[in-house]
């Protein structure tokens, strides 16, 4: 597990290198970010590990097109990043902010954490609602939602994504966030994020998305279309909580019985509407 | 912020530099992994699949042969002497039960075979090719499945001893009683009953178990380990290799943490006999998942207080029962579930009927240990929680109910002398207790009576506060013994040589002020050499909350003795009475105010006239083992929606004795609250349906981190100890027992609701709130 | 392979092995004052400064270092002249058993060489993948908030 089994490490100086090296080396070989999900988890099988260090894929701007993040951007670089640190009125920067502690955000790189997408990702479930997508390589490059590529999940380790596009923000939308820890310096048994905006007193562009549940984060469109067009009310946020807590596929495991989940997916849900929808009754966590 | 002592003292009192420090903020090489030894093996475990099963056999011969493998340990090439491996003082009130490689396995995890290599990789892959067959058994993997009757046996061993009842899988078996507790219920006005049930959890020390074995020039074996105990550790592998005392050195470097796991001869064994095999140094330790499994665990207890008391709130009836698991091996079995309590009930000593009995069981589970706080800390939670419903039956406030009914100076409890450490414990009175100003300070700075009942909302959480009381103990009494020596130099400098085991603890620093008071010098004129078996006299080792005040009052009776030599040389040099002379300011002082440097009087005594070497050894065997005293207040916010507790403030006010450095004895409070707060509210083993230990790793049992722990206040109360050296008594346990009550009892102030059940998870006290 | 980076300000060539993790060719250099607490980077024990950010030296595959900047406790202050971090960390009762102090001190490190005035929040933040078993963290934090204040007054 882990490193033990690797042979070879390559520093491929293009993108069109690196995808060339994982070619030839098949199954064996992966592509390393940050390195952190490959030092716990890389299977037996990988000998090979492809360091994208030298490859220019670092670096955050933003257009009138949004927000582009570099695949090897740290997540630290992405909180210190003015634009990053701004966007959606700092919605994105206060999730990162609660992924592990700064050891691991000064090392894990935003292509990293999503190609690892572990079902626990504070990140995924945040960049779902904002309706993210990823431009990737695989011998060609090619744009897709961020939805789509863990629909895929061809590669797994082996896609080489190359960037992160976060859209502009609808007018008046905000983002809420919570991760439901045991500590702080955890993973959390639930993680729900919301974004929403309330234009002529209806909801508009209501986007909810539930992970750890033990699985990945997900968008709940059957939740987010019971409040669209909606007028903001507490029954309706209530209504939306219930819907979103029979709507997820929840389990049990170390962490937390499959029924706690469902309760606390609706309650984290009801306060994290409140909070976009400004109905706050003490905000969320 | 404390209260300081009053008393005059010139160091004592005083926040040193620890006389280690340098060394570990550079990152020096301090610890035993930090040893480069040429040609060092790397031993590896391999570790039983199995909660219970006979070895039916291990087929070594593949391992053997691999290239850079060069020896592998197994039932068959070892010694079979069975011993315990507790770090206790011989004869050790634990059982024999433990063989270095048995042919059974008894928990998932156990040893089955050892491999030594020349790398770690090699060893690794040694392991993975040992063939065993094992014979499954059927397991016990709780209490109630121990005691059912039928239940397989965990030790059917023939040639185990100090076992109560192994076909029974008692380990140990207490019952004393006062009075009687059945008149006493009878005759009380109210009467209430509370059961609960603490679970295994974990020190995690940061530095896991660790030895480094080699022999030295000499073909000595020498074993630099990360210890509590290196006497303990000598002679138990001396025991249990069968090899002469006198040929094994114990020597304890820096230490990665105890706090009880490290009172334990775990793997000095196995590294011993691989440098004496291979002749080659050996170096074992355990990775953190193996520390999960196979090291020493807290002992999981169900325990039932009864408390009878008059209308008045004075006690009339206390009895408590313990179920304590102990794993799959005795260690310390006997001596935590006595401890749960000898050192609980003696505090509400009033009571004129008293009872306290349980057992230990045998299961096939992770092994539990020495743990902070040894069973009081399982002990208090139903004992204070108790007290609290008491309260409330009684519609007293908690605090005064506690006020009525505590032990004070002057005081004894029938307990102390009819529960020691698994036999008769020693009599003593209470010499100083500021248990009431304890209280008193406390409530204040928790706000308790701006506080309490409140319930004050914010949003979705609710606030309450909690308190409890408690005490524990400073050593053993007529069973530990320390030892210390001094030596004078001609510079005026001192070594000060002692047992004593610090583990960070900061005792090589403590035990240095107090010599450095006696003889009237600063601090850095004392050399400190501690824990080698081969330099250093005898101390029991770090357990017990001993250092201080057993240890303690070896150094102080050791310097007084060179106290006395030094001023009869100096009398002699000066012409006058050595009994008109004093020490201080790193010189002789005589009444006329005429100052002799120490240095002076050394170089007389070593180079000049009537050579000697000014030095002395002093022992010390306490008779009684004075309490130190805490109160504890919580202020805790519920979220009542998610059930998540977070503690908002937490203030202890503790006596105890004079604090001889108070921020090294803030810091033992500071550690162990936070460690009882884990204890209280996240942390907890999980096993599976196979005894398995599901989450080893700190990832899955979580401690407490820099953003989980609360504004604590600290306050060391202003004591003095007559007994103690210099007035000290002891601190380095007490701390962890606080958190579980009194946030159980600020929970109930908040939410109405008692939970009886650790760790008090989000999920438990959501259920709990919603059941309610 | 080979690999060169630069430790503590001083130039080093290495052979490694491919799969060596950072903390094991540091130790087996002689920098034993990067601790193993856990191998699986859960507790900060082995964390060093890496082109300027703190990270735990398990989680990082020793290739990546060749080029690198590396900074440990060791390179912070020897015994007669002191960082103000480890001077701090004496002063104010922050080092128990030591084990975790050198991970900790390079955590803080890192935040104070980019956050010279930082709030108590931030602190805990900074150290929050440090696991302590000894201090409960209070006097930690006491010692960086000092070091900060001695650092910001030109105190040494």
């Amino acid at each position: 597990m882990g490193f033990d089994q690797v042979e070879i490490v390559l520093r491929p100086t293009s993108i069109e290198e690196a995808w060339t090296q994982l070619m030839e080396r098949g199954d064996a070989a992966r592509f390393m970010g940050g390195g952190i999900d490959l030092a716990l988890f890389a299977p037996r099988s990988v000998k090979t590990l492809i360091d994208l260090a030298d490859v220019p894929l670092s670096g955050i701007d933003e257009d009138s097109s949004g927000l582009r993040i570099g695949a090897t951007t740290t997540m630290t670089e992405a909180i210190e990043s003015p634009q990053l640190s701004s966007y959606a009125k700092g919605f994105l920067r206060d999730v990162l902010r609660q992924v592990a502690a700064p050891l691991q955000r000064n090392l894990a790189t935003f292509g990293g954490t999503l190609a690892s997408g572990h079902p626990w990702s504070d990140v995924v479930p945040a960049l779902l609602i904002l309706d993210a997508e990823l431009t990737i390589y695989d011998g060609s490059e090619r744009r897709l939602s961020l939805e789509s590529f863990y629909g895929e999940r061809a590669a797994s380790g082996r896609s080489l994504i190359r960037a992160i596009h976060l859209p502009p923000i609808p007018e008046g939308g905000r983002g809420a966030f919570v991760s439901f820890t045991r500590t702080a310096f955890d993973v959390g048994m639930l993680n729900v994020a919301c974004f929403g905006s309330v234009a002529d007193r209806r909801w508009a562009s209501v986007r909810i998305a539930v992970g750890g549940t033990p699985g990945l984060g997900t968008r709940l469109r059957s939740v987010e279309t019971l409040l669209t067009d909606q007028a903001p009310s507490e029954e309706g946020i209530s209504q939306a909580a219930e819907a979103a807590s029979a709507a997820i596929d929840a389990r049990d495991d170390r962490r937390a019985s499959a029924s706690y989940r469902r309760k606390l997916t609706a309650r984290l849900v009801a306060r994290c509407l409140r909070e976009i929808g400004g109905l706050s009754k003490g905000g969320a966590r | 912020m404390s209260d300081r002592s009053r008393r005059e003292y010139a160091v004592v009192g005083k926040n040193e530099r620890k006389v280690d420090g340098v060394g570990l903020v550079t990152g020096r090489p301090k610890f035993v992994a930090d040893l480069d030894l040429p040609e060092t093996l790397h031993v590896k475990i391999l570790g039983s699949p199995h909660a219970h099963a006979r070895i039916v056999e291990v087929d070594a011969h593949e391992a053997e042969a691999m290239e850079g493998v060069a020896c592998v340990l197994t039932y068959e090439n070892t010694p079979s002497t069975r011993h315990t491996t507790a770090g206790q003082g011989f004869p050790e009130p634990s059982p024999y039960d433990t063989r270095m490689f048995d042919t059974k396995v008894r928990f998932v995890g156990d040893r089955v075979a050892a491999v030594a290599a020349t790398s770690e990789r090699i060893a690794e892959e040694a392991i993975a090719k040992l063939h065993v067959r094992y014979e499954e058994l059927p397991a016990v993997l709780s209490i109630d499945d121990a005691r059912r009757d039928g239940a397989p046996v965990v030790h059917d061993e023939e040639d185990a001893t100090g076992i109560y009842d192994a076909k029974r899988n008692i380990v140990a078996d207490v019952d004393i009683d006062v009075g009687d507790v059945e008149a006493g219920f009878l005759a009380s006005d109210v009467v209430v009953e509370t059961v609960c049930e603490t679970q295994y959890a974990q020190h995690t020390p940061i530095e896991t178990h660790v030895v480094l074995a080699y022999l030295d020039s000499d073909a000595r074996l020498v074993l630099r380990t990360s210890t509590q105990v290196p006497f303990h550790v000598r002679r138990i592998v001396s025991y249990t290799l069968g090899l002469p005392l006198h040929r094994i050195r114990v020597i304890k470097p820096r230490v990665g943490g105890g706090f009880g796991t490290k009172q334990e001869v775990l793997l000095e064994d196995i590294a011993g006999l691989v440098a004496l095999r291979t002749g080659r140094p050996a170096l074992l330790s355990l990775t953190r998942a193996e520390e999960f499994i196979a090291a020493r665990t807290r002992h999981p207890m169900r325990a039932r207080v009864k408390l009878g008391a008059m209308s008045d709130g004075t006690l009339r009836a206390v009895e408590m029962e313990a179920i304590s698991n102990t794993g799959a091996y005795g260690a310390h079995g006997l001596t935590v579930l006595a401890n749960t309590g000898s050192k609980t009930l003696p505090l509400y000593n009033k009571a004129p009927d008293a009872h306290f009995f349980g057992q230990a069981v045998y299961t096939n589970l992770p092994v539990a240990g020495a743990y902070r706080g040894y069973g009081a800390t399982q002990g208090y939670f139903p004992l204070e929680t108790a007290m609290d419903e008491l309260a409330e039956r009684l519609a007293i406030d908690p605090i005064e109910l506690r006020r009525r009914n505590h032990i004070r100076v002057g005081e004894t409890s029938p307990i102390f002398q009819k529960l020691g450490e698994g036999r008769e414990g020693v009599s003593q009175t209470i010499k100083s207790c500021e248990l009431a100003r304890c209280i008193e300070v406390g409530a204040e700075r928790i706000g308790w009576s701006e506080k309490r009942g409140r319930r004050e909302r914010r949003g979705p959480w609710v606030h309450g506060v909690g308190m409890s009381i408690m005490m524990q103990g400073s050593g053993i009494p007529e069973i530990d013994m320390a030892a210390a020596t001094i030596k004078m130099n001609e510079d005026g400098s001192f070594n000060l040589l002692i047992g004593a085991t610090d583990l960070g603890t900061g005792s090589d620093t403590i035990l240095a002020q107090m010599a450095a008071e006696v003889l009237g010098v600063t601090l850095e004129k004392i050399v400190v050499t501690s824990s080698d078996t081969d330099t250093t006299p005898f101390d029991v080792g770090a357990y017990a909350s001993s250092t201080t005040y057993v240890s303690g009052n070896a150094v102080v009776e050791a310097a007084a003795k060179v106290k006395e030599q030094i001023l009869s040389v100096a009398g002699a040099l000066l012409g006058v009475d050595p009994g008109v002379l004093d020490l201080g300011e790193g010189a002789v002082i005589a009444p006329n105010g005429e100052h002799v440097g120490l240095d002076r009087v050394c170089h007389r005594a070593m180079y000049e006239s009537n050579q000697f070497q000014i030095g002395a050894t002093a022992s010390f065997v306490p008779t009684e083992s004075p309490p130190p005293f805490l109160a504890n207040f919580a202020e805790v916010a519920v979220d009542t929606e998610t059930g998540l507790v977070k503690v908002v403030h937490y203030v202890a006010a503790v006596d105890c004795g004079v604090a001889v450095h108070p921020k090294l004895a803030e810091g033992q409070m500071e550690g162990s609250i936070v460690n009882g707060i884990g204890y209280a509210l996240t942390e907890e083993m999980l096993l599976s349906s196979r005894g398995r230990v599901r989450n080893p790793s700190l990832f899955d049992y979580k401690i407490p981190g820099a953003l989980d722990v609360p504004k604590i206040d600290i306050v060391l109360v202003d004591s003095y100890e007559p007994t103690g050296p210099l007035g000290a008594k002891s601190i380095g346990e007490i701390g962890i027992n606080g958190p579980i009550p009194t946030i159980a009892n600020a929970i109930y102030d908040a939410v109405g609701v008692r939970l009886k059940t650790t760790p008090f998870t989000s999920e438990r006290v959501l259920a709990a709130i919603e059941a309610a | 392979m080979t690999i060169s980076f630069s430790i503590n300000g001083e130039r080093r060539t290495v052979r490694i092995e491919a799969h060596e993790s950072l903390l094991d060719v540091l130790r087996r250099e002689g920098f034993v004052g990067v601790k193993v607490g856990c191998h699986t980077g859960d507790c900060g024990a082995c964390a060093v400064l890496f082109n300027g950010r703190a990270v735990n030296s398990c989680l990082v595959l020793a290739a990546k270092a060749d080029g690198a900047e590396i900074l440990t406790v060791e390179g912070l202050g020897t015994g007669d002249r002191l960082h103000p971090l480890q001077e701090a960390f004496l002063d104010e009762g922050g080092v128990q058993c030591g084990y975790c102090t050198p991970g900790m001190i390079i955590s803080a490190y890192g935040l104070l060489s980019r956050n010279p005035n930082p709030t108590e929040e931030e602190i805990r933040e900074a150290i929050s993948g440090n696991l302590c078993r000894c201090t409960g963290y209070v006097k930690q934090i006491r010692a960086i908030q000092t070091a900060a204040e001695r650092m910001r007054s030109g105190d040494e």
